[in-house]
């Protein structure tokens, strides 16, 4: 599968990978049915079939994948955003402004708020064009802030008017020398907001990452989610820097990705950016099983000393990490024993924290993953972290694929009775388990259950949240839901309404 | 004649096919009659009601709407020929923008501001830009603006394709309480097989043709002089059809659903035509050798 560079646009996921939103079923006929190549590259002609996506009535709780570019794009560091819209579609960019300066506080940098401006348009805008008002927002931008970079990205208002955002943006280039990278990223032409991850990666690779003069031998990126570095103590040991991308960014570290020696990444989600990267520049990317659990924590680390060319180091590292969380991993074990937890996360990294807790010895019947890409970008069946975890730990009876719809969240928890939930993002799946009753350990900063380290932090984070059940009954005895009776008592979240 | 309420007419037809000049000439016949007219212009190029206006362009709702915060719809309205009242929807240069955004910005306009109503209007006639291209460009046929659609249409086909669109356009919106179709205004008919084919394409759309109005070399002098033909040459023939023209539209009454083609029907029926033109030319030709 190639990326094609050449356009402004990123092509989307649902197109490239055949991504869906709606599918309910067991995990392992999802693996199956998927387009990965499984069925020739690993002896079984079963797999690659066309997967038949479910429909609801209602998209109740989703977001904008211009919202998640933009917001990726605004924590670019010395950069002025510009979203070339009316006001509304800005209105997460205060969010932004905390998630920026946190990020920053977490890495060490300096803390900034972040520079964003919105066109604004208004009816007149919508008739004669909003060209004129983006060519005097740059300007704007460029006179204010004096920026390294100018991000703007288009709204679903210009994209139907048709605006000729690429004109301006080569216009503002030749008229103030400054780099001007369009982000089209219109939310209707979008089932899934994690194509805004699409958009940025792929106006990075476009614009912000230069032509290698150099192999840089120790370098290896990493593309994360967000939160602390949690790569560096593990391949440090072997030699290597981290250069970690994503989740706030710099654009000296984004310049030189294309010199590292490997990419890996801690969620297939982001992988455009690595397949890139591979394609573009000949760096690289890690295919090895995410680094979720023990055993695809070895592969992972081993994959990265195959490629990176250090074997002789792995073993020992591997050998020391597994040593040195053993007796916590044992007590954690046995403190968890018997419970049973339930995941809702987005896709990979889904299917990583179901690894975790298996690992754990915590019991997963039941999941919900926010979306599915019947492959990635580089179509190596190694990326099939789906079949991965099926193959190795075994089937998920009951699999939702929804995108964090609240009805059908409430129908898949009261099929799945579980002691707790581990969710990504604080919203709306966290706040609808407390309020049935159930203990909810949120992930934000999404680094916390990678590698050896991560199965601590996450079994201890477990059992912190546990003991809360008795206030979260109190919360669910004082809640009611606006369902009929015969919603409340659903327990298929696909039943026909 | 009864002023309890505004016959709201909109025109529709392919690009060039004359729609502005039968527009004008329809409402200048009207406003002889005695009738109290508007002309609603929704068409970027803003010249629908140049020839109602001797040649003169006037300021449109969006250049209105463009330089001011707030727009008092009147300023928009200009008295033209026998006082019927001009007005422009107007919208962006070629290639930005939205001119489908911009009718519907110009109408809503005139509509919140009960401009129509308090005008006392006895016609209202849309002149609408070619093709229901979106949405915007099928703001008059949608519920409450215009109850009756005249498609303008000569026997050229790809002005017929435009017609059977807009019957399309029209069908969509029937049933929520859109505009019905009226009838056909044959456009350049000059001979019999022009007339047989639009006959042909009415009888099989199931509605009719309201008037055949002939090429004219009398419209082309009147528009040159930045008039229409009813009040450049009112006696001409030619403003005698575009009388009769305006006389059955003040009579008509009852619209209906066309029944458009299929894309399939329409090239199917087309090529059947142009069978028959082949023959009628061989036809000719063997004429004019025997003589």
């Amino acid at each position: 599968m190639t990326i094609n560079l050449k356009t402004t646009e990123a092509e989307t996921r649902e197109q490239r990978l055949g991504t869906i939103v709606q599918w309910e079923g067991g995990a392992a006929q999802l693996a199956r049915d998927s387009a990965f190549t499984y069925g020739c590259a690993r002896g079984c002609n079963n797999g690659g079939r066309r997967l038949c996506e479910a429909t609801t009535p209602f998209s109740q709780a989703s977001v904008c994948a211009e919202t998640l570019a933009v917001t990726n794009a605004t924590t670019i560091q010395d950069s002025v955003v510009i979203q070339h819209s009316p006001i509304g579609c800005a209105a997460s960019q205060s969010i932004t402004c905390r998630y920026s300066r946190d990020l920053a506080a977490r890495r060490g940098w300096e803390v900034e708020n972040p520079k964003s401006m919105c066109t604004n348009l208004v009816e007149n805008d919508m008739v004669f064009g909003g060209i004129a008002a983006l060519e005097e927002a740059i300007r704007a931008a460029w006179e204010r802030h004096k920026p390294k970079i100018i991000l703007v990205a288009t709204s679903c208002a210009t994209g139907v008017i048709g605006d000729d955002v690429d004109g301006v943006v080569q216009r503002m280039e030749a008229e103030l020398g400054v780099t001007v990278v369009p982000l089209i990223c219109e939310g209707f032409k979008f089932k899934h907001w994690s194509n805004g991850w699409d958009v940025i990666e792929h106006g990075i690779l476009r614009r912000m990452v230069r032509k290698p003069t150099r192999r840089q031998e120790d370098l290896i990126n990493v593309i994360h989610l967000g939160g602390p570095d949690v790569f560096t103590p593990l391949l440090a040991p072997m030699g290597l820097r981290v250069n970690l991308v994503m989740g706030i960014n710099r654009l000296d570290r984004l310049a030189e990705m294309s010199e590292a020696t490997a990419t890996a990444t801690m969620c297939f989600v982001l992988s455009y950016l690595a397949a890139g990267l591979e394609q573009e520049f000949g760096v690289p990317e890690i295919k090895a099983p995410l680094p979720y659990g023990l055993d695809a924590t070895d592969e992972w680390l081993r994959d990265i000393a195959r490629v990176t060319g250090r074997t002789d180091s792995v073993e020992s590292v591997i050998a020391g990490e597994r040593a040195r969380i053993a007796p916590e991993l044992a007590r954690l074990r046995r403190a968890l024993a018997g419970k049973k937890g339930f995941v809702a996360a987005g896709a990979a990294f889904a299917h990583g924290l179901i690894a975790d807790l298996r690992e754990l010895g915590v019991e997963v019947d039941s999941a919900y993953s926010f979306h599915h890409d019947p492959s990635t970008d580089s179509g190596d069946p190694r990326q099939d972290s789906l079949g991965y975890l099926v193959e190795t730990s075994g089937d998920i009876p009951n699999f939702t694929v929804s995108p964090d719809q609240h009805f059908q969240v409430h129908a898949a928890l009261k099929r799945a009775k579980p002691d707790f939930v581990i969710c990504r993002h604080s919203g709306s799946t966290a706040v609808l388990a407390v309020r049935l009753g159930i203990p909810v350990l949120p992930i934000f900063y999404s680094n916390d259950g990678l590698g050896y380290e991560g199965l601590l932090t996450i079994g201890r984070a477990i059992l912190r949240v546990l003991p809360r059940r008795r206030f979260c009954e109190d919360v669910a005895a004082h809640s009611t839901f606006p369902y009929q009776p015969w919603w409340l008592n659903q327990t298929n979240p696909f039943a026909s309404i | 004649m009864s002023r309890s309420k505004t016959k709201q007419i909109a025109i529709y037809g392919k690009g060039g096919i004359g729609k502005s000049t039968t527009t004008s000439n329809i409402s200048a016949a009207l406003v002889q009659a005695g009738y109290k007219v508007m002309q609603f212009g929704c068409d970027p190029k803003t010249d629908s009601t140049n020839t109602l206006r001797g040649g003169e362009y006037i300021p449109s709702v969006l250049d209105l709407l463009r330089e001011n915060s707030r727009v008092d719809a009147h300023q928009a309205i200009f008295q033209g020929f026998g006082g019927i009242y001009c007005v422009e929807a107007g919208g962006p240069q070629p290639g930005v923008g939205c001119a489908g955004r911009g009718i519907i910005t110009a109408v809503q306009l005139l509509k919140q501001q009960n401009i129509f109503e308090e005008l006392d209007l006895d016609f209202v006639i849309f002149d609408v830009l070619g093709d229901v291209v979106c949405g915007g460009f099928a703001v008059p046929i949608r519920e409450g603006i215009a109850e009756h659609v005249f498609t303008i249409s000569s026997a050229d086909f790809m002005a017929i394709y435009a017609a059977n669109n807009l019957f399309r356009g029209i069908q969509t919106y029937s049933n929520k309480g859109g505009a019905l179709l009226g009838g056909v205004i044959a456009n350049s008919i000059n001979t019999d097989f022009q007339r047989e084919i639009l006959d042909d394409f009415v009888t099989r759309t199931r509605t009719q043709v309201v008037e055949y109005v002939p090429r004219s070399l009398t419209v082309t002098q009147s528009e040159l002089q930045g008039k229409t033909t009813i009040e450049a040459a009112p006696h001409s023939e030619q403003a005698q059809v575009y009388r009769r023209l305006a006389r059955r539209i003040a009579e008509h009454s009852e619209s209906k659903v066309p029944s458009p083609l299929s894309q399939q029907e329409l090239r199917a029926w087309s090529a059947g035509w142009a069978d028959q033109l082949i023959e009628i030319e061989r036809k000719a030709e063997r004429l004019a050798i025997a003589s």
